[in-house]
């Protein structure tokens, strides 16, 4: 579908997103795990290595790969998390 | 594109070979593009007439851009505009087009054409278009993608959902006014945009406005635009001002607006949307987004939408835009930067004196009731209020002056400090007596209703040259 | 995706790892949505990898993702004006 911009056009057509983090460290990153049937050495790995790093990481699954994550696991993740990684879509 | 202008100067004929009266003049085609030439354009099948070159329009744009009600019409073009033209076949009509003695002897005198394919359904919407005229950027939306959402996530809304602005609505929108797409209908404020037709257009499709509505939101959007009303101070304020929109005259019962029942509420779609669009105007166009340049404390949900119709049929008084200084019978709009309502609740007073005095009580409060001379206010004066006063002979002038008096308070009883309450004048512009409103700074409309005893006061935000004066403007010059 | 992107609007900053099979559809569906969050890409295919080349795949992203995380701002945004 096409529309017609309804703003003065000052601004490239994008949003903003969140702010970033100052640093990685001590931080709590949640780890949204989409990996399909390949298993989990990937999002395992990753995990492993921001521990590593002072990171405090919190493991999510979705029941679906299929659709977005429902409204109380965004909101879960929005409570417990500073950042999230979404992995690993192919 | 203009298909007309491309022609060269000389004959045209409009036809479709589904026509009896357009195949009944075939020979007489062949006879007019040998002796002088003729531009043949078809409708339906450009293989008809057979042997003759003849111009597809099965598309219709050329036969929309000439209006063509009946085929066969044959037109006389020059510079590309028509200068004569004729429906149907007639002897004499053709005769005289073509410069062709005995044209068509062997035919009737005349027969009327058929209907042209413009009248068919879909058409009109298809081609009321003015094409490559829209000048707006075109944002794509992948068809896996919720339209609805992505509006959202480009931050195009005021919360609620907004209806996609499709070049077909938009087109369908600017049938609502004769003025062109790109002509600039305000310089809105806080970014100083230059909002166009089309633009407010797309805001008003957004806002569910039907193209009928749009000469009272371009009208709206200029009267909020004003020096006059000053939205960048509504819109960047702290406190809960939102353009409030008042409507008179005869198109509020053309767009069926409500005056009546729920005036100041949900119901009706011209009031929801009209009220609506000029405030997505202020946001997408204007570029006061809360939390961005309008930085209210509480907002109110004024700022979604706040507009009615006075009922004009019912009140004792000259309307609003009359005391605005607009003739009578013309179509205005009025912003007032206002919120509310706070409610005036008095079913005991039978005499206009008593009833002024529930007024002036309540009207104390704007603001805040030892605050003078700063806020402004709006009273939505109901049928059941307004027959008391009208009951005692008084008019609008002689309610304001009534008011004015019960609303001059001693110095002392304002100032701040007084009664204990932080709160007031402040000293340095203390005077002996203070009023309440300033000379222009109260106004009444009326509406609501037949049952209850209840009128409405809209707040306002500080009123004059310092902060907002309520702007009046035609929405006839919109139309 | 949507996850990373409704996120976002709950101010948690976020990251997308894809294989770059991935990409066009993820950039298609970033632009629709007036955004484009930031992902960082791993070869394509996963499902014939062994977990010895997922785990080297996850050590060679990792500086992205942490970058993607903590650099100040997010890509350059990308005009959806079509021409």
């Amino acid at each position: 579908m096409e529309l017609l911009d309804p703003t003065a056009e000052s601004a490239p057509l994008a949003r903003a997103g969140a702010p970033r983090l100052a640093a990685i460290e001590g931080v709590t990153v949640g780890l949204l795990d989409i990996s399909k049937p390949r298993g989990d050495a990937f999002p395992d790995r990753l995990a492993e290595l921001l521990v590593a790093r002072n990171v405090t990481v919190r493991r999510y699954r979705k029941p679906t790969h299929a659709r977005p994550a429902a409204a109380d696991l965004r909101s879960q993740i929005a409570n417990d998390c500073d950042a999230v990684v979404e992995a690993l879509a192919d | 594109m203009s298909k007309l202008a491309d022609l060269d100067d000389g004959l045209l004929v409009v036809v479709k070979s589904d026509c009896e009266t357009c195949r009944m003049v075939e020979p007489v085609l062949g006879v007019i593009s040998t002796r002088t030439g003729i531009a043949i354009a078809s409708q339906d099948d450009p293989s008809f007439p057979a042997g003759l070159t003849v111009m597809d329009d099965t598309d219709l744009e050329l036969s929309w851009e000439l209006q063509t009600e009946t085929t066969p019409t044959l037109y006389r073009i020059e510079q590309g505009r028509v200068v004569e033209s004729a429906a149907g076949w007639n002897r004499e009509d053709w005769r005289r087009l073509t410069g062709i003695e005995g044209l068509g002897s062997g035919l009737p005198v005349s027969r009327p054409g058929c209907g042209s394919k413009i009248f068919e359904p879909g058409t009109f919407e298809r081609l009321n278009h003015r094409p490559g005229s829209l000048r707006s950027r075109r944002v794509t939306v992948a068809p896996e993608v919720d339209p609805f959402e992505a509006m959202m996530s480009l931050g195009w809304s005021d919360g609620l959902p907004v209806v996609p602005p499709t070049e077909d609505r938009v087109q369908g929108m600017l049938g609502g006014t004769s003025r062109d797409a790109a002509e600039t209908v305000c310089v809105m404020a806080p970014d100083l945009v230059e909002c166009s037709v089309e633009k407010i257009a797309i805001n008003a499709v957004m806002a569910g406005c039907k193209p009928e509505y749009l000469p009272v939101v371009l009208a709206g959007c200029e009267a909020v635009a004003s020096d006059l009303f000053n939205i960048h101070g509504v819109a960047a304020t702290t406190q809960f001002a939102a353009p409030v929109l008042i409507v008179n005259g005869p198109i509020r019962l053309e767009l069926q607006m409500n005056s009546g029942i729920n005036a100041l509420g949900p119901g009706s779609r011209a009031n929801a949307t009209i009220g609506r669009a000029v405030n997505l105007v202020v946001r997408n166009l204007g570029g006061a987004r809360p939390g961005g340049v309008d930085r209210s404390t509480l907002g109110s949900p004024a700022k979604w939408s706040l507009c009615f119709a006075e009922d004009e049929e019912g009140s004792p008084w000259e309307p609003l835009s009359v005391e605005r200084g607009m003739p009578e019978g013309m179509s205005v709009v009025s912003a007032f930067a206002g919120h509310g309502p706070h409610e005036i609740v008095d079913q005991a007073s039978r005499e206009a004196e008593s009833l002024a005095s529930s007024f002036a009580a309540q009207l104390r409060s704007v603001g805040h009731p030892k605050l003078m001379g700063s806020l402004d206010a709006l009273v939505v004066v109901v049928p059941e209020h307004a027959r008391v006063f009208a009951d005692s002979g008084w008019d609008k002038l002689r309610l304001r002056d009534e008011l004015t008096d019960r609303l001059t308070f001693d110095a002392d009883e304002v100032v701040r400090g007084a009664g204990g309450i932080a709160e007031g004048v402040p000293r340095v512009r203390l005077q002996p007596r203070m009023a309440k409103f300033r000379p222009d700074g109260l106004w009444f409309a009326c509406a609501g209703g037949t049952a209850g005893m209840f009128s409405g006061i809209i707040s306002g935000w500080t009123g004059g040259p310092r902060g907002s004066q309520m702007a009046t403007v035609s929405i006839d010059n919109w139309k | 995706m949507h996850d990373i992107t409704n996120l976002e609007d709950l101010g948690i900053p976020g990251v997308f790892v894809a294989t770059s099979e991935f990409e066009s559809a993820a950039i298609a569906q970033g632009k629709a949505l007036g955004f484009d969050p930031p992902r960082v890409l791993v070869p394509h295919p996963v499902q014939d990898r062994t977990d010895e080349e997922l785990i080297s795949m996850a050590d060679g992203a990792l500086d992205e993702v942490i970058g993607a995380l903590t650099r100040s701002a997010i890509r350059d945004p990308r005009s959806a004006r079509t021409a």
